[in-house]
């Protein structure tokens, strides 16, 4: 096989403009290509789910035999964002978190955003995801959400749209990490011409917001994890290892005396912050769930007197669920007095009866969600439902229309990626991690996933999705 | 009226337990409606004070070392202000306690319950419905345990207090009215009835009211009360986690007398 050709594109495309020409941010890219062949390329492939294997980058996959693992497929195009796109995103996703972060200090204390009648009451009391522990409890740099994943998108022309936050504990870091140093090994000759942004410094970010997040110098931080059958925990250990902190699961903590200590072969050794991968529910036995021992009997009652700090903060689901979601925009302009810059999905209320009457009009051109929901469970897609489906759904719309939320059906932007027979687009979206500790700020780049199948716009790695690298251009590089 | 309370528990474990720590709900928290007189807590070690989110009083007991039994007992005098009501915190939104619990979700049945009080809340409906609840499932020990939720305690048509307060809080929020699990001691002179109780209280007309389903009142004269939450899980008196100890047997006996002039 010989040279590889661009494919034609529909969309908006991040590499390819229509007519065949590239975009500025991909000459560099571009120029290189021209010069491989494709088997080459497939060669490298080959070699990089090599390398994967043996560094251990495998992902659990939940529903299948216990102890079934997999790649998540690694796509060496790498995703390109300019400069300036960048600098828009990282102000924009550096906005929405420090917004989001007044918004859980302000419901978990003096609650204006209630009494001004901006979101209604029973939407954060009577969301599960408020704690009551929370409340009137005072966090250091009121800091709530250390590490958020903001999950962007472009649509179909082109404009970006924050598609959710992820405030709870957000994973797919190691991935941007990962996928950089795979890239740099397989092909070093295209770092050496272009200014890529480095990635590499996230982990000592990280470890210096969770260090900061704390009270006094020289905390003990570690990272809790629910142990080796959760689908990220190659992430926690291999955060754990790039940090130099200690990986530790439930049971190898206790609380005593007021304080959280870490059983060590050198006796007891007290625990200042908690990078915790473990959900609220499960954190403590003795104030959630009973049945689960994947958590530290007694840590709320530390929490609460401010002996240990957990990043993330418990509660901070209330930030990014379905049902606050639409209010975003307006929490940053009443919390920051400033104008979004990243534009939220249009999305209708279904308990807004005005808003109920336009989405049961429109049924088939929508995408209906759950509030509460997640993974794609108790979703509508119109465009892609039958009829006897769409009126189904709109007899339960119309039952308990305050548990749905309406948006319009975006087409995802295509990134190219190489295939068998040469180069093909995909849809794509983007995380980018947001770290929260004295300052906002975040490494720049990201995590690009992929639909590794034609016209899918699924790209969760739980369902076939894929991933790439992701490029941020500095200025004066193109 | 002054009451004097001695509540002791204690676990006996088969094997030997290697790490235990609890949650003891124990200790009144003092009110208009309750003075505290005097309490004590006898632990087998020292436990850290500490407020829950519900602002009920805990101690949190660890026992970081070999042990095969734990001994609990709270003591003390209280006084219960009949004609005063109940201090209303108002530092948690009682929305939260519209939500449902794992303890307290409705099936069709209980859902079908709750269907037939729908209306314009008042005190008066809650009060047919506190008693259709007893009519529904009359007392009775032993036919539920301390993990059957309301669900479960209202098919099997009978139960005790903690089952009937879950039955009717499943209810109330059902139909959209706040209401929260209160856990205490009652004085009662019939002995059938153990001394710790649990009860109910809804939010109407921005105030707490009390309802204990078992003993179909609305005035909780004889009532101390210990802790509130959603539901059993965030109010019970102990709650704890162990490593190994293997069979658990449980003795707990709560004595409330009156004291005083009245006695």
């Amino acid at each position: 096989m010989g040279p590889l050709s661009l494919p034609d594109v529909s969309g908006y495309d991040e590499m390819i403009l229509p007519g065949g020409k590239v975009r500025d941010a991909y000459k560099g890219y571009h120029r290189w290509l021209l010069g491989q062949v494709h088997d080459g390329l497939l060669r490298k492939r080959k070699e990089a789910e090599l390398q994967f294997h043996r560094v251990g980058i495998t992902f659990n996959v939940y529903g299948e035999e216990s102890g079934i693992e997999r790649l998540i497929p690694f796509d060496a195009l790498p995703r390109v964002i300019p400069a300036a796109d960048w600098r828009r995103l990282e102000q924009g996703a550096i906005q929405r978190v420090r917004a989001l972060n007044l918004f859980l200090h302000d419901i978990y204390h003096d609650q204006a955003i209630v009494r001004t009648g901006l979101v209604p009451a029973e939407q954060i009391f009577g969301n599960a995801q408020y704690q009551p522990c929370m409340q009137d409890l005072d966090l250091p740099n009121r800091v709530y959400s250390h590490i958020s994943g903001v999950d962007v998108i472009r649509d179909g022309e082109g404009t970006w749209y924050v598609l959710e936050d992820n405030l709870r504990t957000p994973s797919g870091v190691s991935y941007m990490i990962e996928n950089r140093r795979m890239m740099m090994r397989l092909f070093p000759e295209l770092f050496a011409h272009q200014s890529v942004a480095p990635v590499e410094h996230y982990p000592s970010l990280l470890l210096e917001t969770l260090q900061e997040s704390g009270n006094g110098p020289n905390p003990t931080v570690v990272l809790l994890t629910p142990g080796r059958f959760n689908s990220a925990y190659f992430e926690h250990a291999f955060l754990a290892q790039q940090m130099g902190i200690e990986l530790v699961e439930g049971a190898d903590l206790f609380v005593k005396d007021g304080f959280v200590f870490m059983r060590t072969t050198a006796g007891p050794q007290r625990v200042d912050v908690i990078y915790r991968r473990i959900d609220d529910d499960y954190l403590d036995p003795l104030a959630f769930r009973p049945d689960s021992m994947l958590g530290v009997p007694g840590l709320l009652s530390v929490y609460r007197d401010g002996n240990v700090i957990l990043a993330n903060a418990m509660g901070t689901g209330v930030g990014d669920d379905k049902s606050i979601y639409p209010y975003v925009p307006d929490l940053i302009r009443f919390y920051l007095d400033e104008e979004p810059i990243l534009a939220n999905v249009p999305t209708w209320q279904c308990r807004d009866p005005k808003a109920l009457d336009h989405v049961l009009a429109h049924l088939p051109e929508l995408v209906i969600k759950e509030v509460h929901g997640a993974g794609g469970y108790g979703m509508l897609v119109g465009p892609a439902a039958s009829r006897a489906e769409i009126e189904a759904f709109r007899e339960r719309l119309k039952a308990r229309p305050a548990n749905y939320i309406a948006q319009p059906t975006l087409s995802l932007s295509t990134c190219p990626i190489f295939v068998e027979e040469g180069i093909a687009p995909r849809h794509i979206d983007l995380r980018p991690f947001v770290l929260s500790g004295k300052e906002t700020r975040l490494v720049p780049g990201g995590l690009t996933r992929v639909a590794m199948s034609a016209g899918s716009l699924v790209v969760n790695s739980s369902q076939g999705g894929g991933t790439k690298d992701t490029w941020v251009l500095e200025d004066g590089s193109c | 009226m002054k009451l004097s309370i001695r509540h002791r528990t204690e676990y006996r474990y088969s094997e030997r337990v290697r790490h235990s720590t609890q949650y003891l709900r124990l200790t009144p928290r003092p009110s208009r409606r309750q003075r505290i007189l005097d309490w004590h807590l006898d632990l087998p070690e020292h436990a850290t004070r500490a407020a829950d989110g519900f602002d009920n009083i805990l101690h949190v007991l660890t026992l970081d070392h070999p042990h095969q039994s734990i001994e609990l007992t709270a003591r003390g005098q209280v006084e219960i202000v009949d004609e005063d009501q109940e201090d209303d915190d108002a530092r948690l939104s009682p929305l939260v306690f519209a939500r449902t619990s794992a303890l307290t979700a409705t099936d069709d049945a209980l859902a079908d319950l709750a269907q037939r009080y729908r209306g314009p809340a008042s005190l008066d409906t809650l009060e047919r419905l506190s008693q259709r609840i007893l009519d529904d499932m009359p007392f009775a020990a032993g036919v539920t345990d301390v993990a059957s939720d309301a669900a479960a305690a209202y098919r099997g048509g009978q139960g005790v207090c903690q089952d009937h307060t879950h039955v009717f809080l499943a209810c109330c929020r059902a139909l959209g009215i706040p209401a929260r699990y209160v856990s205490g001691y009652l004085y009662s002179d019939d002995s059938e009835h153990v001394a710790s109780h649990a009860w109910a209280e809804v939010w109407q007309d921005d105030r707490w009211h009390t309802f204990d389903v078992t003993n179909q009142t609305r005035r909780p004269r004889h009532h101390l009360k210990l802790a509130v939450g959603l539901d059993y899980l965030d109010a019970c008196p102990v709650r704890g986690v162990r490593y190994g100890g293997g069979v658990e047997s449980l003795n707990a006996v709560a004595h409330v007398r009156l004291t005083g002039a009245e006695q």
